[in-house]
């Protein structure tokens, strides 16, 4: 499959700080690709990069073949973005501001006219488009600002933190439709939400300090901890004295204890027989199979220090 | 280049100015209409007549002139800031297949035409509650003046709002630097009234060609080409000056 999306070794230089660090993606045309990172990671940084509103230090980046340096006009005309900010013109209505939009794509009145009722109508946003974007509930100004990205048919979609703010309704709403296109177009995606990013997203990149930390499938970017699973084990006593047990064998990667619970990380799971056969006449209680979430491996990877 | 996107722009802000356009005109007739009731009818009786006109008549072209300017200024240096700033339109203006360039010419056209909008509905507010009459021939010769003026006062107002984030900056820089050059320019007295050794540096300023000229054109129907060429040159270098601080602004 042919690359959306390409960049090598590209670099952004902000005097001494270094906000992107040759960083290489390839993200595959039609897939769903989601990008996290904690603040200041360098996501929005390479968003503006890719979109053409920012110049790389050096290094380069292709949006479907076109070099963002030399061919930023014909990129633009391939891509729509969803900003983190709304971006939505107060003064003009929701149908306005998608003429407005149309206009600068140089699009064609009754094309565009059409294309206004098909999205207004799909978006459930028809009946409001007289509207001012001021007197929408943030979900609705969200669903405008997506109409107003996809209305000139783009390749690439960009969707910077597409349902912050958002109540969980309008969040599953917005994904939901991006469900929906995907396939025939490329989307790429960060998030604050690692529920968002394992919903949506095919492939998913972590960044951090402006590099790539972890590539792959959410699937796979678990299997990157313990091989992926974890074992609860609740005791009806002597958690800590099994806790120490289990710690000394050598196919368990990790044991740590919340009350009379051990949660053990395993090497593979051949190795969980062991576990039990080492726990016989403990009085164990439960003993459960829990799944590593999309965040363990983001805080593993990234560290649980708050960004400012 | 294409101006398509620039069209599209001034289209934009045209219905905006549209829409709202009762409640701007109150705004912007107050300002001037007040000025002229305060020295055009309350000190015309102390004054008397100024360069052989009465006062009320030399200061009228002067207000329809500041009007257009001002509002040039004005609309061009808070749209930018605002779009720039606050509603992040222009980012999704720079989405688009357009240029930088013709996003800054978009908000200049705009500027320029709210100033000539505006200059004119004072105008007409002016000749309605005063004496002031002027032949419909010198029209041409004051829009000369008039014309590359309000271009010069949309673009000054774009290199603000571009160069500017802080609205209380913008607010200081119209008190510190745009006023004074307006009314040290003659607008309410003769440059005569200067000091001798003070007068080559006021006829130097942009501000000074464009009133003086204006008020000339409008009323002698004379055509003061030093002073024209004047306007136009520093209109045509706020204009490059702007394009040119635009794109480096976008660019960082």
């Amino acid at each position: 499959m042919p690359s959306a999306i390409q960049t090598r070794l590209l670099s952004k230089q902000y005097d001494s700080l270094a906000a992107l660090s040759e960083f290489d993606l390839d993200v595959e045309q039609g897939s769903i690709f989601g990008l996290l990172g904690p603040n200041g990671a360098g996501k929005t940084t390479l968003i503006r990069i890719l979109t053409t509103l920012m110049r790389q230090s050096s290094g380069e980046a292709l949006v479907e073949g076109l070099d963002t340096r030399s061919q930023g006009r014909e990129i633009r005309r391939l891509i729509g973005v969803v900003p983190q900010e709304n971006s939505l013109d107060r003064y003009l209505t929701a149908r306005e501001n998608l003429e407005l939009h149309a206009r600068l794509h140089g699009m064609e009145s009754k094309r565009y006219r059409r294309r206004i009722d098909e999205l207004l109508e799909l978006m459930g946003l028809e009946g409001r488009q007289k509207d001012f974007p001021d007197t929408y509930s943030g979900g609705m100004q969200r669903r405008l600002v997506v109409t107003r990205a996809l209305l000139h048919e783009p390749k690439v979609l960009f969707l910077d933190e597409p349902t912050t703010g958002l109540d969980p309704q309008s969040r599953r709403a917005v994904w939901d439709y991006v469900r929906s296109i995907a396939g025939n177009m490329t989307i790429f995606l960060t998030t604050h939400y690692l529920e968002e990013a394992e919903q949506l997203c095919d492939r998913i990149a972590i960044m951090d300090h402006g590099r790539l930390i972890a590539l792959g499938s959410t699937q796979e970017l678990k299997g990157r901890l313990a091989g992926g699973m974890a074992y609860e084990i609740e005791f009806g006593g002597d958690a800590e004295r099994y806790a120490a047990v289990l710690g000394e064998m050598a196919c368990v990667r990790e044991v740590a204890v919340t009350g009379q619970t051990l949660c053990v990380g395993l090497e593979h799971w051949e190795c969980l027989s062991e576990v039990i056969g080492a726990l016989n006449g403990a009085e164990v209680r439960r003993i459960s199979l829990r799944e590593r979430t999309l965040e363990e491996v983001f805080i593993s990877l990234t560290g649980k220090g708050v960004r400012e | 280049m294409t101006l398509r996107g620039s069209l599209a722009i001034w289209r934009r802000d045209m219905l905006v100015l549209r829409r709202n356009i009762l409640s701007e005109m109150v705004a912007v007739v107050a300002y001037p209409l007040t000025i002229y009731l305060a020295f055009g009818i309350g000190m015309k009786g102390y004054i008397g007549l100024v360069e052989g006109v009465p006062y009320g008549l030399f200061i009228a072209p002067g207000l329809i002139t500041m009007t257009a300017v001002n509002a040039a200024y004005s609309e061009s240096v808070w749209s930018l800031w605002f779009h720039r700033r606050v509603q992040f339109t222009i980012d999704s203006y720079r989405v688009t297949p357009i240029s930088v360039s013709e996003i800054v010419i978009g908000k200049i056209l705009s500027g320029f035409s709210h100033g000539l909008v505006k200059g004119l509905v004072v105008a007409l507010v002016i000749f309605a509650i005063t004496p002031f009459r002027f032949p419909l021939d010198n029209l041409l010769a004051y829009l000369l003046f008039l014309i590359p003026g309000s271009a010069f006062f949309s673009c000054a107002g774009v290199i603000s709002g571009t160069i500017m984030d802080k609205p209380e900056t913008i607010g200081k820089v119209e008190a510190v630097l745009i006023m004074p050059l307006i009314f040290m320019s003659g607008l309410f007295f003769p440059l005569s009234s200067y000091p001798v050794e003070l007068v080559p540096w006021i006829r130097a300023l942009p501000t000074t060609a464009l009133f003086e000229g204006a008020r000339q054109a409008l009323v002698s129907g004379s055509f003061p080409l030093v002073f024209a060429l004047q306007v136009a040159g520093t209109a045509l270098f706020t204009f490059v000056a702007a394009v040119w601080i635009f794109r480096l602004k976008m660019s960082e």
